[in-house]
């Protein structure tokens, strides 16, 4: 979902990296992931580097299909595809990559996304903040609540 | 900015290094409140130390982090929540059948996101006296695909266009704790069953997911793959399915309710 139709705030950042410098950037990604997880796991630094390095060659499966294929999805749900056609009981060595990616700690991998994005926070994001005030505020809490809450209630009673 | 600037910007990933070292040290704290616990997880500490040391929060930090390692940091958001993602996928991989078995809870949940306009729409224009950024602020939970539909039909400089990115801005600055503190306190006061707020915790970006599921987890560590399988499922569905269900249902009941409930005169401009 990339790709939008507005000039003043930039979405498409996807659309900024060639494949070359994603696939250096994603390198850097992993690195400090394989320090966080070697920090937080007790699996040591090659278990860690070896789950790494099976991610990362799914990342850029998914980047390629998501600049190959001509219906258009986002890399997210391209590179998460992968992750799962990989591992499905049937596939061919999917029992090897469950046990390669199984040292790397998925909550970890989270953290420098999420470092990353509280640098992010632009000057544009705080205007606008400010200027909607505590009423967007208290809305957006909302929001956020009703969604979670309703998703689960239709969940809960289906399941 | 040119890709070389991004990727040689060492100061700004060996301060991520920093922070993340620093996070993972920390590891997780759980604060136990009346009706259930709310988790901190080392992905919100570093959020926040991400915003210390960001010069448009902080303006002291402009010694180390300046305007260059902010715009680098933008498109290395996207980087970095794909190996994540793409470790969320060999969760789901070897739980499929769970996922099949789950499957109309599944794709029905996404319905439940119209909870946003039952909840938080009556609130904004009949207590808070919203005009029609209501609209744009209630229809969704607001991240990167719900804005394209605002911009789309209405535009960013309107009413609506505030509204859609004025929640936003919340979701992306307190949206990881929102969701995570739900997703503890549901979980631990016993309310809904785990698999149902798994299957919630999709709604949102990866982040969300991450943040949400990872609550879920701490709280209930031995669902673990169900929990992770549920929630990586949900959210793929969710970029499949959740944006027909906004252009189609979710921004027209919500333009009727306006009509319905809203301001009858012209709203004054910038409300």
């Amino acid at each position: 979902m990339s790709d939008t139709h507005t000039q003043d705030l930039d979405l498409s950042e996807e659309a900024k990296f060639g494949l070359g410098a994603h696939a250096a950037a994603l390198a850097v990604v992993c690195v400090i992931a394989l320090v966080g997880n070697t920090v937080a796991t007790e699996n040591t630094v090659p278990e860690g580097l070896v789950g790494l390095i099976v991610l990362w060659i799914m990342c850029m499966i998914g980047m390629l299909l998501t600049k190959f294929v001509p219906f258009k999805l986002p890399s997210v749900a391209w590179i998460s595809l992968v992750g799962i056609l990989a591992t499905m009981p049937w596939t061919p060595g999917s029992d090897w990559v469950l046990d390669k990616v199984s040292h790397v700690n998925f909550l970890t991998l989270a953290t420098p996304c999420l470092a990353y994005a509280g640098v992010a926070i632009a000057r544009r994001e705080i205007e606008i903040a400010k200027t909607s005030g505590w009423k967007i505020a208290v809305v957006g809490v909302l929001v956020m609540t009703g969604t979670y809450v309703g998703s689960a209630i239709v969940a809960q009673a289906f399941l | 900015m040119p890709i070389k600037d991004i990727l040689l910007d060492w100061r700004l990933h060996l301060s991520m290094l920093v922070i993340t070292v620093i996070a993972e040290l920390v590891g997780v704290i759980a604060v136990p409140i009346g009706i259930g616990s709310i988790l901190l997880l080392p992905l919100l500490y570093a959020f926040v130390m991400g915003l210390l040391i960001n010069p448009n929060v902080i303006s002291g930090a402009r010694a180390l982090i300046r305007d260059r390692q902010v715009n680098a940091a933008s498109p290395m958001i996207v980087i970095a929540i794909m190996p994540f993602i793409a470790k969320f996928g060999t969760i789901i991989g070897p739980s499929m059948d769970k996922i099949v078995a789950a499957g109309p809870a599944l794709i029905l949940q996404e319905l439940g996101n119209l909870g946003t306009i039952v909840l938080a729409f009556p609130i904004a224009v009949l207590v808070l006296g919203m005009g029609r950024e209501a609209i744009g602020a209630c229809f969704s939970v607001a991240r990167e695909p719900n804005i394209a539909i605002i911009a789309d039909k209405y535009g960013l400089k309107s009413q609506e266009g505030a509204g859609v990115m004025g929640v936003y801005v919340i979701g992306t600055l307190f949206g990881t704790f929102i969701f995570a503190i739900l997703a503890s306190i549901l979980a631990t006061t016993g309310a809904f069953s785990v698999e149902a707020l798994a299957m919630a915790c999709g709604i949102g970006s990866g982040s969300m997911m991450a943040a949400c599921s990872g609550a879920l987890v701490h709280a209930v560590p031995e669902m673990e793959e169900q929990i992770l399988a549920l929630a990586g499922a949900s959210n793929v569905l969710t970029y499949a399915t959740g944006l027909y269900l906004c252009v189609f249902v979710a921004l027209p009941v919500t333009e009727k309710l306006y009509d319905l409930l809203g301001r009858k005169e012209p709203a004054k401009a910038g409300a």
